[in-house]
């Protein structure tokens, strides 16, 4: 079924003299354009005291700099009818906007001014300092974010994977304006970026733009390489919360590799055949199967069982060694316990018996007919072409697709092998407080 | 851009029985389609006694059909690298399929055959009846589902469609049976009162056949009016639900508004624009967030539906701040009212939501979604090109006097969920006890 659209966007890719690398993705009969600046500093770079860090200063590059006052970033953007947004995860942050073709020039010139010289004003950051600790009580209220907040603190000892991204309450009370500004000029500059645009516009026109407005720019940015090894661990580790809810729930986490490892293929073949999704390789617009795939082995065996009402896995590839985890809703009146051993019962047939030939089949085919359709629209190929470059190079993505295409089943059952064992994992479970609330 | 390939242009094509059809050409470029049917068959139909039928419906229509197992199904829909998603909402519910363009004439007869004869298999009921008793519950301890219902509960009468969030509760859930649900469909997957909306790379003469051909054993009978009780207009109110232990309260302030075909819903579409819709722009957003740093988000949404709607700003706060949140949102809504908008702001705002319409078509799902809209409401076929056009003929004075209508601050309703009890509540508010 190769064919034309089994490949990634043709595009132009350059570097510029202070390091910018940039991907071109011009896409004739696009109305719009989209310009992604992916920068590769994220939580990991963090360290006790200035957690959450890169995620303030990705609120505050929206807050003011030298030809954009406060609130003007987003005027600009959307009073033109675009459309702009961030956001932060371990490994990078990363900053959007899509806007009609003819107004391109408009997110350029806002990256350009905000790369290096945000003004992150003390004023902004107190006040931006409320909004950051509203927007993680949002997210406190949910149980499966305490939870998978837990895991991961649990998972890790020593690397900054043990952090949140949104960062510890305290954290987030106690810095400074002045910590933050040294915390974006140590990691912000072109060196540390890469600029994407996609959809209908000249990429001549466009590259001799770029060059015009990101070539002054000083190169800036610390080397944001992780150094830090999170130790093998040597024994099983668990913690059980309890909180306002529903019903119980449950997440598992077992180490597993990076997106740049040669066991990555495996890992998220893993991955669609427990859980049902191919992640980076999913069909997009919709749920599909109601977000779970009937024919996943977890979903097989906890939810049409009736042990549980969801149950999932999820490998979120990173640029070191990260966490495959299970996550389990218990359907009313079923103990944690049942659904614990029924997971570890899928995960070792998994890790003995490997996926059968249909199931590899399978997958196979949905990872093809994701590639297929995953470049439709500017903003989603913008998307595309920063998450793969800024894990592990423009190359990564179609090297990940063809070994995922020729993965034999004993790889897979290799890496289940090798993988689920109870000696390194961790596990979080939630019991709710019964109660449903006071009129 | 000629009119048979222009997506904003939503050609209506011959019916099939009382199943109105629509074509919609795909944006250029793009590689997949979409089709979507639509049917009379929301949870303001819900029998009394059965709140969350169709709800259950919605979800088990697309999990199996004719000789298509559960797992089949699946299989198939891997195969052709599409997904099926179903939707319900008070007074309608859809099916949309979606996948590569090459392969839509099978896309379509797949729609057909989940739309016409899904299997309702035991098993799949159990499943999907666990699942929603899960919700139901959630949506009782959650501050956000909580504040939901209790808003709508507050707004509208008993008996209205728009009351309830359609999830029911374990007591209804249980209540239904399997021939229940066999009836609902029945009842309401039908052709009169139905819309079928395609966005494929096709002719319409193609499409016609195709949809006579899939969709002319659909039943052609229609459930009925739905019973739509007056929204008496309530006096200002306040509901709180204290739910200790969670971080965040949920406030909500609004109340009933108007259709979707009334005169004045551009006016009052940009209204709301202006208060809490446009992202960033907007009234709400600028002052809880931008200047008060009082939540992370602040927002309005108008809800107008075919035979009313409501109005409703949120934000989400912590326990010792609602109170000033809920004088913002309450205050803001009163000034959309007391004072014109200024040309320069209103001027941006609709700029703004004009120029989102290219970004409509940057897929064939953001654009089908254009095309439901237009089908849905029998708006007409050229709708979205004249769109700029009548948001443009809007006066500043229009966009007072429509605020006044559809999003009155003298009646609104105030909802609060979530760790009330945190912080001594401020006095003179009403206590609400259900």
């Amino acid at each position: 079924m190769a064919g034309r659209r089994d490949r990634g966007p043709k595009g132009a890719t350059f570097r510029l003299a202070n390091g910018l690398s940039v991907v071109l993705a011009p896409q004739p009969d696009s109305p719009v354009a989209s310009v992604w600046v992916w920068y590769r500093v994220g939580a990991k770079n963090e360290w006790p005291g200035v957690t959450g860090a890169s995620h303030w200063v990705e609120h505050m590059l929206f807050e003011g700099s030298p030809r954009y006052g406060k609130g003007e970033i987003d005027r600009a953007v959307v009073s033109v009818g675009g459309e702009l947004n961030a956001f932060t995860d371990a490994d990078f942050t990363a900053y959007f906007s899509t806007v009609p073709r003819e107004h391109l020039a408009v997110p350029l010139d806002i990256e350009s001014d905000r790369m290096t010289r945000a003004l992150i004003t003390d004023a902004e950051v107190d006040r931006e300092r409320t909004i950051i600790l509203s927007e993680r009580e949002g997210n406190e209220n949910w149980p499966e974010f305490r939870v998978d907040e837990e895991l991961w603190q649990l998972a890790y000892r020593v690397h900054p994977y043990r952090w949140p991204v949104l960062g510890y309450p305290r954290d987030i009370r106690d810095l400074t304006a002045q910590g933050l500004r040294d915390y974006y000029h140590r990691f912000y500059g072109p060196k540390n970026a890469t600029l994407i645009v996609a959809g209908g516009f000249d990429p001549r026109s466009v590259a001799k733009e770029i060059r015009r407005r990101f070539g002054p720019l000083p190169a800036g940015g610390d080397d944001v390489r992780l150094r830090t090894e999170e130790p093998t661990p040597t024994g099983e580790r668990r913690a059980e919360l309890h909180g306002p809810g529903t019903t119980p729930y449950l997440e598992i986490g077992w180490r597993a590799p990076s997106i740049t490892d040669p066991e990555a293929a495996a890992t998220l073949f893993l991955d669609a055949v427990l859980g049902g999704e191919t992640r980076l390789f999913s069909v997009g617009s919709g749920w599909g199967h109601g977000g779970e795939h009937p024919n996943a082995r977890l979903y097989r065996a906890l939810v049409d069982t009736g042990l549980a009402v969801h149950a999932g896995s999820e490998w979120g590839p990173r640029v070191a060694p990260g966490l495959f985890t299970v996550q389990a809703q218990a359907a009313p009146g079923v103990a944690l316990e049942r659904i614990e051993a029924a997971v570890g019962a899928t995960v070792e047939r998994l890790a003995r018996t490997g996926p059968t030939r249909q199931e590899m089949e399978e997958v196979r085919t949905r990872i093809r007919h994701g590639r297929q359709l995953a470049y439709e629209g500017a903003t989603k190929t913008g998307f595309r072409l920063g998450y793969f470059t800024v894990l592990g190079g423009r190359a990564l993505e179609d090297r990940l697709y063809r070994e995922l295409l020729r993965l034999r089943a004993e790889a897979v059952r290799s890496r289940a092998k090798a993988m689920f064992r109870d000696d390194c994992r961790a596990v979080v479970r939630f019991t709710p407080t019964s109660e449903t609330g006071r009129d | 851009m000629t009119d048979a390939t222009d997506p904003l242009l939503i050609h209506r094509l011959p019916d099939v029985g009382g199943l109105a059809v629509y074509r919609q050409a795909p944006p250029p470029g793009a590689a997949s389609c979409a089709l979507t049917y639509v049917g009379p068959a929301g949870w303001g139909y819900d029998p009394a006694g059965e709140r969350g039928v169709a709800r259950l419906v919605s979800r088990l229509v697309p999990s199996a059909a004719g000789r298509f197992g559960r797992q089949a199904l699946a299989r198939e829909l891997d195969r052709l690298g599409a997904t099926l998603t179903p939707d319900c909402a008070p007074e309608s519910a859809e099916v949309t399929i979606w996948g590569p363009s090459e392969s839509w004439p099978r896309l379509f007869e797949l729609l057909g055959e989940v739309v016409l004869r899904p299997r309702f298999d035991a098993a799949d009921v159990d499943r999907v009846r666990r699942q929603a008793v899960e919700a139901a519950l959630r949506e009782r301890t959650q501050p956000g589902g909580r504040s939901e219902s209790e808003f709508l509960h507050a707004v509208f009468p008993p008996g209205h469609p728009y009351r309830e969030t359609g999830r029911g509760d374990p007591r209804s859930l249980h209540r239904i049976s399997r021939s229940r649900i066999l009836a609902f469909h029945r009842q309401h997957f039908v052709a009169d009162g139905g819309k079928l909306v395609v966005t494929v790379p096709a002719r319409a003469p193609t499409i016609s056949a195709l949809a006579q051909r899939t969709f002319r054993a659909l039943p052609d009978r229609s459930p009925g009016p739905l019973p739509v009780p007056p929204v008496r207009t309530p006096s200002p109110r306040e509901v709180r639900v204290d739910l200790p232990g969670r971080a965040q309260v949920e406030v909500r302030v609004g109340g009933a508004s108007l259709s979707r075909s009334d005169p004045d819903y551009p006016a009052a579409l940009l209204a709301n624009e202006v208060l809490g819709g446009r992202p960033l722009l907007s009234r709400l957003f600028q002052r809880v967030r931008e200047r008060g740093g009082l939540a992370y988000g602040a927002s309005s949404v108008l809800e107008a539906m075919r035979w009313g709607g409501y109005w409703v700003a949120h934000a989400g706060t912590g326990p010792d701040r609602w109170p000033r949140v809920v004088r913002l949102l309450h205050g803001e809504a009163r000034r959309l009212v007391a004072e014109t908008v200024p040309r320069t702001e209103l001027e941006q705002i609709r700029e703004s939501a004009i120029g989102q319409l290219p970004l409509s078509l940057e897929s064939t799902s953001e654009a089908h979604e254009l095309a439901v809209d237009v089908a849905y409401h029998n708006l007409p076929e050229d709708h979205w090109r004249r769109w700029p056009a009548e948001l443009r003929q809007v006066r500043p004075a229009q966009i007072r006097g429509a605020a006044e209508r559809a999003l009155d601050p003298g009646t609104a309703v105030t909802v609060l969920v979530g760790p009330l009890t945190a912080r001594r509540a401020p006095s003179g508010g009403r206590r609400e006890v259900d």
